[in-house]
């Protein structure tokens, strides 16, 4: 081959391989052959440009010939085939200048296409980096959208109360809206049933919620919450959880099925800028308000009763450690007879007192409803009811005689609790107290309908040589069937039958009854809560035979009530020893 | 995989990358210091290595001249790389006008690399999968939108193969990826081998190990159970550079040493 074809024939053989490009053979030699021309056309022009060189070089780039080699290989085919291809009248200074020209052109070509790469691969990355970070954005995101939402109803949570809060506004009202009784109708009509429930349920309330611009969250199962921005007023959240309590009142269907359904809500409605736990607690403490006062309807939190709570909580916790402290003592008050000429002391009443470490002295209004309310009250009684017989048991009088019996009053569940006579029948054993001079109160409600236990206790105490003195009588709920069958020793007036100082005439003909009840089934009768002569005077006069109040004496600590016993008896009679209780009251 | 579908991508441009060295060895640009940095090492260990890369894209580009011969205009080019000269696209529609290709890679720089190139071009598309996964592949909405199934596809997994270990099972892989192609269509595999390269076999699984895809180079009839159940075309399985070349090479002494068998098939029917 000669001429032009054989040049680029020699010029696609030395290309072959030096370089990657994509061109089939036949590609590659149209590619050349063009190239060629322009070579031989720039060399053999009446006015030489060289330049014609330099956008070969950038052309045969452009095709994919750019690796070193490929110039190399292409410059030395030039410098040896291409004026012989011509016909060798070529001037060697233009070829050297051509070739000069095309290196030039091919190197600048090389350049551009690595700073082009260079830019486009920085290019990518920076956007793959971008994505990546934006999917790792989306899905931190998603994730928080999960943390923050409740999958059923797809409400937020309590988790996002934080945020919500935030931009509240002001003031910001809470309302903890409870399904009550929600438990029951999963059980009853199944967990589908109950989430359907649960689901039109947040329907309504997302409904209402909508047209006041506030905040629709699920706490808990069955719990909402109602997060009101820019509050004017406790009154906002009020209404709030009105409206919400009376959407939720009316009846649900589901699955064909009328579910009726009643709400409790707490409200709570504050300036901004508080703990989220703290709000959410407030509300808690509302709503446990509104369950305790019923149900179906919402309260709103008040700092002073939830104050009053917490210190009512705080003391029923100290519970066990006072007793273990030994904080619970007694003092007695006298129980005189209102028969016969002195002002004889013939028993005293145990009243509980706690000796407080901060609180000081607090009596037994004070805690012993605590202590029935968090199940204290048996350990409570059991050691107060060692501690009156252990003191009654050092009590002497002076002469010698039987001194007075202690009455200890006995909580609900300690009646009720089987084994009551062998346990204070221990207790007599372990403090020499004689049987007979321990009287035990109990209150006439542990007697409304008495189990076995408690018929059971009675007789053994009966049996035990206990006497059981019924307490409160005539204010609730007296059983006469019980008094007549059981095995009781008295009954003590509640402080009201007492009465006014100028009672009616049918008060006095109510409380003879009474009494002449009690006389009748052999029961003694006594009178608590005397504060005058007067009353006094009325009760021995009904026939009572027992009266126990200031008038005959506050209650002493142990010390003084058995310094009183062991003093020497009263010449006076018991109307003249009034004056004498004001000081021995403290 | 256990990988939820939106949790992100990582992307570690603290490691090699096959593909940009794989672009570095080709002549390109497309490439970090520390892809050049471990793509040095390796044509250290193996001086024939650019020439390997070349010998093994000319043949997806002669593969994909075959196909187009056939008769087939749509392409599922899978582990893409950096498409630098010579894209699959370029090469089909140069061919034949309205041809089709889906590109697939797992790297992200790579696809946002495809994604730049493409801008514009309505008849090809690039997207992030892995081979791991042939059905998000398939499944996916840029394969659906562009490939039709119920035509002849030429399927190319040019280099890719090796870069799965048995553990993953690549033959499960590509069996689920031939399933949906209708008769007619054919399935291009070229794959990385150490069968003639004894002496740096042990220095170049070492140097694998450093990238973030580690490479499994396979014997001859490992190979060849790709095409199961496939017809391969003349002349079978072979070296890369001796797949119906174009003019004779010059550029191997040995044709071993190209490094990769290819073989292009035939899905029967």
């Amino acid at each position: 081959m000669s001429g032009l074809p054989g040049f680029v024939a020699a010029w696609g053989r030395a290309l072959r391989a030096v370089a990657y490009a994509p061109l089939t053979p036949p590609e590659r030699t149209t590619l050349l052959a063009g190239l060629a021309e322009r070579l031989a056309g720039a060399l053999a022009a009446p006015a030489f440009d060289p330049a014609a060189g330099y956008w070969v070089g950038t052309d045969l780039v452009a095709a994919g010939y750019a690796a070193p080699e490929a110039l190399g290989r292409t410059l030395t085919v030039l410098r040896t085939r291409l004026p012989g291809a011509l016909g060798g009248e070529v001037p060697q200074e233009r070829v050297t200048a051509l070739v000069e020209s095309l290196a030039a052109g091919f190197a600048a070509a090389v350049h551009e296409r690595s700073l082009d790469a260079q830019e486009s691969i920085r290019l990518a990355a920076l956007t793959a980096r971008d994505r990546a970070e934006r999917k790792l954005r989306e899905s931190e995101a998603r994730i928080r959208h999960l943390v923050t939402h409740d999958p059923l109803t797809g409400l937020p949570n309590r988790a996002a109360l934080a945020g919500l809060l935030a931009a509240a506004g002001d003031r910001v009202g809470l309302c903890c809206i409870d399904l009550d009784r929600f438990a029951g109708v999963n059980d009853s009509l199944g967990p589908g049933v109950g989430d359907r429930l649960l689901g039109a349920a947040a329907d309504r309330l997302r409904a209402l919620v909508a047209a006041g611009g506030h905040r629709l969250l699920r706490l808990d199962g069955d719990q909402f919450a109602i997060l009101l921005a820019d509050t004017a007023g406790s009154e906002d959240a009020i209404k709030m959880a009105d409206r919400a309590l009376a959407v939720l009142a009316e009846p649900f269907h589901v699955d064909g099925t009328e579910v009726p359904l009643t709400a409790s809500a707490g409200v709570v409605e504050r300036p901004a800028g508080g703990e989220p736990a703290e709000l959410i607690r407030a509300a808690h403490i509302a709503l446990h308000w509104a369950k305790a006062d019923g149900r179906g309807c919402w309260r709103l939190f008040d700092d002073a009763r939830s104050t009053a709570d917490a210190a009512r909580y705080r003391l029923s916790a100290a519970i066990p450690a006072g007793l273990r402290r030994g904080e619970f003592t007694l003092d007695y008050q006298p129980l005189v007879a209102l028969t016969g000429g002195a002002a004889r002391v013939t028993g005293a009443e145990a009243l509980a007192r706690w000796r407080h470490p901060v609180e000081g002295r607090l009596g037994a209004d004070r805690f012993i409803g605590l202590a029935q309310d968090a199940g204290l009250i048996v350990p409570l009684g059991d050691h107060l009811l060692e501690l009156a017989c252990q003191q009654a048991a050092g009590w002497r009088t002076p002469d010698g005689t039987d001194p007075p019996h202690v009455n200890v009053n006995l909580a609900a569940p300690q009646v009720y609790r089987a084994g009551l006579a062998g346990l204070v029948a221990q207790i007599l054993d372990r403090t020499g107290l004689p049987p007979h001079r321990l009287h035990l109160e109990i209150t006439e409600y542990a007697l409304i309908e008495p189990t076995r236990e408690v018929l059971a206790n009675l007789r053994a105490l009966g049996a035990l040589g206990v006497r059981v003195v019924v307490d409160d009588f005539g204010t609730g709920y007296s059983n006469l069937a019980c008094l007549r069958t059981l095995p009781l020793h008295g009954i003590k007036l509640a402080a009201a039958l007492v009465g006014p100082p100028a009672a009616a005439a049918s008060d006095r003909a109510f409380l003879a009854t009474v009494v002449a009840l009690g006389h009748t089934l052999g029961l003694t009768v006594t009178a608590e809560g005397i504060e005058t002569a007067e009353q006094a005077e009325r009760m021995r006069e009904a026939g009572c035979d027992v009266g126990q109040g200031y008038y005959f004496g506050r209650p002493l600590s142990s010390d003084r009530i058995a310094r009183r016993i062991a003093a020497p008896l009263p010449r006076r009679s018991w109307t003249d020893d009034a004056g004498s209780t004001a000081e021995s009251a403290l | 995989m256990d990988r939820p579908d939106w949790a992100p991508e990582g992307i570690d441009l603290t490691r090699p990358s096959v593909a940009r060295a794989y672009d570095y060895w080709l002549g390109g640009s497309h490439n970090f210091a520390i892809d050049r940095d471990w793509a040095r090492q390796v044509l250290a260990a193996v001086p024939d290595l650019r020439l390997m890369a070349q010998a093994n894209r000319a043949f997806l580009h002669r593969a994909v001249r075959f196909m187009v011969d056939q008769g087939v205009r749509q392409f599922l080019d899978i582990g893409s790389g950096i498409p630098t000269v010579g894209n699959v696209h370029e090469i089909a529609q140069r061919a034949a006008p309205g041809s089709r290709v889906v590109y697939v890679d797992i790297d992200p720089v790579a696809v946002a690399h495809s994604e730049q190139i493409l801008k514009g071009e309505p008849g090809a598309a690039v997207i992030m999968a892995d081979l791991r996964q042939p059905s998000a592949v398939l499944t996916h909405r840029a394969t659906r939108a562009l490939l039709d199934f119920d035509r002849p596809v030429g399927l190319l997994l040019c280099s890719v193969l090796h870069a799965i270990p048995d553990a993953d099972d690549p033959y499960g892989m590509v069996r689920e990826l031939v399933k949906p192609l209708p008769p007619g269509s054919y399935v291009a595999i070229s794959h990385g081998t150490l069968d003639d390269l004894v002496e740096e076999a042990d220095e170049m699984t070492e140097l694998a190990g450093r990238t973030t895809t580690p490479i499994t180079g396979r014997p001859r009839a490992e190979v060849e159970r790709f095409f199961a159940g496939l017809e391969l075309v003349e002349p079978g399985l072979v070296w890369s550079v001796l797949w119906r070349p174009e003019e004779p090479d010059e550029t191997f002494e040995r044709p071993g040493r190209s490094g990769f068998y290819a073989g292009v098939a035939r899905v029967p029917g």
